[in-house]
């Protein structure tokens, strides 16, 4: 391996609280470094095959920013990363939320620095602890108490990857108080003539104050060499609420791993995905929830469809500790494979502590039904078309999960491309 | 006009590696409405679905044209496109995908095929309503997933409205009365008689003579182990209703 540590320096600074934190990644990244097939948390997914070229972090140092403008379908907010680096002018931020770099927050509002890497633990995460030991790129979002926002804010992730084998590293802290509401979208994407490979590395830890509800959704669309690792963390206080949608479809190696702590009575996480690749691809889901407190809910939905020679991976983990009865655990995974060569691995992990409690799990492997194919077919539909409609059908469902008509929309509208070309 | 609408030269097809069609020979000219009749397992779904061009219906030797054209060359998109339909025996439930929006694609892919401009929602939606009540289809179910929580006889008018929004040059209906009581084959008959003219074609497929009552054929054909053994006009049907079709079977044993 081969991500190239020494200019840490570059963004070291003076405050020894935050020198101290990026060291600590810093040194668990060193001694775990890049999981490989005896990683048993990423045995399938096999990362080190995909960082055999030296990767170079990159921050706002030496990175130039664009003015290019994505957009999403639908009125909203934006916040605008640019290869990792937060843009302020480019972005439209909501009135009423706080959102300033991450590197700013840190600095001057030293009370928030409990929160940073509070839901993280380097030695568990090796991509996490890299992106501790880089901590510089991102923001903190601030929700203050009994707010309510219906638009969504967008936080786009757009990499032109001026340079090859660049490692982009964002750090994020979403902090909602008791009894607000706010939906955020992201959607990674990138310069449509782009060759070079690059990295995303992307942490976000949110806290879910009593009574509040983070709507999370995300359209992964990285480059077709590109690798993409995403840890999100949330801890879910009383009568509070996680909701979390992804789509995965981009980039040659993607992670996208979901850690919740349901940490007080009434705490919700309802997490659903759906995956669809082909070529070479790897792409990855990954779960993990803590029922810590009794009358706490999970339930997932993940539904993949791979094609080509690629491979999807779920892993799906739900945790009843001793004391936390009267919880309910959902976990459902449904794949489609496309072709004799793709791949699917599954792991559900069950590990249940308490008596008293609802749990379930399950996960179905398919092929597209080819009497379906021909029915449509004999009524003149094209053979990929036909495809298509099918696919988009069996993913209906869990696309349903989302509760925003428009943002439905725009995700079925990000379905439509190129898996079956 | 001069060249059949459908001409097979003595087929021979495969399903599994197994031989089920065995020298079949048909001609149907444009105008005409020909019904295959045979027992249990003679292999009439088969050649439907070699015709149709089902994946694993393979066809071993033999020429089959459609309007002049080779049928193998072409697709079953394709087959489609210029005009052939099957109606089938057990209609495909597709769940997630509503009939609208199935039908729709169908229409304009066959539309656009043609090179004729494809149909907007309302011009469509304005189609399949106008059909679907001469067929008494309820509105509702055009919204719902294909064939999905259909009763026998829904499935069966569903095949019927494809058929007449679609237009097909030649219609095979494979058991289209099966599952259906009186009146919906009714219906059914009635909706595809009224789709038949000069300028296209039917093939039937049934076991049954009932169906025959309704749609009048101008040739019926035994069709037992392979081919067709027998020819004769509407009043074999009966012939065969009466006697059954023993001594065809027995005749190759």
């Amino acid at each position: 391996m081969t991500i190239q540590l020494e200019n840490i320096a570059l963004i070291s600074n003076d405050l020894p609280w935050l020198h101290n934190l990026r060291e600590q990644g810093l040194l668990s990244y060193k001694k775990y470094g890049i999981p490989t097939a005896k990683t048993e948390n990423w045995k399938y997914t096999k990362p080190n095959r995909f960082f055999e070229q030296n990767f170079t972090p990159v921050s706002r140092g030496n990175n130039v920013l664009g003015n290019s403008s994505v957009t999403v379908p639908f009125d909203c907010y934006y916040v605008y990363f640019e290869n990792g680096v937060f843009n302020p002018h480019l972005s439209n931020l909501p009135q009423g939320i706080e959102i300033i770099p991450i590197i700013e927050a840190i600095m001057f509002q030293p009370n928030i620095r409990d929160k940073i890497g509070a839901l993280v633990d380097v030695d568990k995460y090796p991509f996490a602890a890299l992106n501790t030991a880089y901590l510089n790129e991102g923001i903190y979002l601030h929700v203050d108490s009994n707010v309510d926002i219906s638009k969504p804010i967008v936080f786009i992730y757009h990499t032109t990857a001026l340079n090859n084998a660049e490692l982009y590293n964002v750090r994020n802290l979403i902090v909602i108080d008791s009894n607000s509401s706010i939906k955020i979208a992201e959607l990674y994407c990138y310069d449509g003539v782009i060759k070079s490979s690059y990295v995303i590395n992307v942490v976000n830890e949110m806290f879910i104050a009593n009574d509040a509800k983070l709507y999370h959704y995300k359209v992964q669309n990285d480059a077709f060499k590109a690798g993409h690792i995403t840890f999100n963390a949330a801890k879910v206080c009383r009568n509070g609420k996680y909701n979390s949608f992804c789509l995965q479809k981009g980039a040659d190696m993607a992670r996208h791993e979901t850690k919740v702590f349901l940490s007080e009575e009434g705490a919700i996480a309802d997490i659903n995905g759906a995956y669809l690749m082909n070529g070479w691809a790897t792409i990855d889901i990954t779960t993990d929830i803590e029922h810590q407190k009794p009358h706490t809910i999970s339930s997932q939905l993940i539904k993949g469809v791979v094609g080509g020679q690629a491979k999807g991976v779920f892993q799906g983990k739900i945790h009843i500790a001793p004391n936390a009865i009267k919880t309910e655990g959902y976990q459902l995974h449904k794949a489609m494979l496309l072709s004799d060569d793709a791949e699917i691995d599954v792991k559900p992990e069950l590990e249940i502590y308490a008596d008293d409690v609802k749990c379930s799990h399950g996960s179905a492997c398919g092929e597209l039904d080819q009497d379906q194919l021909f029915y449509m077919r004999s009524r003149g539909i094209k053979e990929d078309v036909a495809k298509q409609l099918l696919i988009d059908a069996y993913l209906n469902d869990v696309i349903a999960k989302v509760d925003d008509e428009k943002i439905q929309d725009w995700i079925k509208l990000s379905l439509k491309d190129d898996l079956l070309k | 006009m001069t060249t059949p609408l459908l001409e097979i030269e003595d087929l021979y097809a495969k399903v599994d590696g197994k031989e089920i069609i065995k020298g079949f020979n048909l001609t149907i000219n444009y105008g005409e409405i020909h019904a295959i009749m045979g027992p249990n397992g003679a292999g009439k779904s088969t050649l439907s679905n070699v015709l149709c061009g089902k994946p694993g219906y393979e066809a071993t030797s033999g020429t089959v044209r459609f309007k002049g054209k080779d049928l193998f060359s072409l697709s079953p998109e394709e087959r489609a496109c210029e005009g052939l339909f099957l109606s089938m025996q057990y209609p495909v439930e597709i769940p997630g995908v509503p009939v609208t929006s199935f039908l729709k694609h169908s229409v304009n892919a066959i539309r656009s095929y043609r090179g004729e401009p494809e149909l907007d929602t309302m011009e469509f939606i304005k189609m399949v309503r106008a059909e679907g009540k001469k067929l008494g289809l309820d509105a509702e179910m055009i919204k719902r997933a294909v064939n999905v929580g259909f009763s026998g006889g829904e499935k069966k008018r569903l095949e019927t409205l494809q058929m007449s929004v679609l237009k097909p040059v030649l219609a095979i209906l494979d058991e289209a009365d099966s599952g259906l009581d009186i009146d919906a084959l009714r219906v059914v008959a009635e909706g595809v008689n009224s789709l038949h003219t000069k300028q296209n074609g039917l093939l039937i497929i049934t076991h049954y003579q009932r169906l025959l009552n309704y749609i009048v054929p101008d040739f019926v054909h035994v069709y037992a182990d392979g081919k067709i053994v027998k020819t004769g006009s509407k009043e074999l049907a009966l012939e065969l209703e009466e006697k059954g079709y023993a001594e065809f079977v027995k005749e190759k044993e």
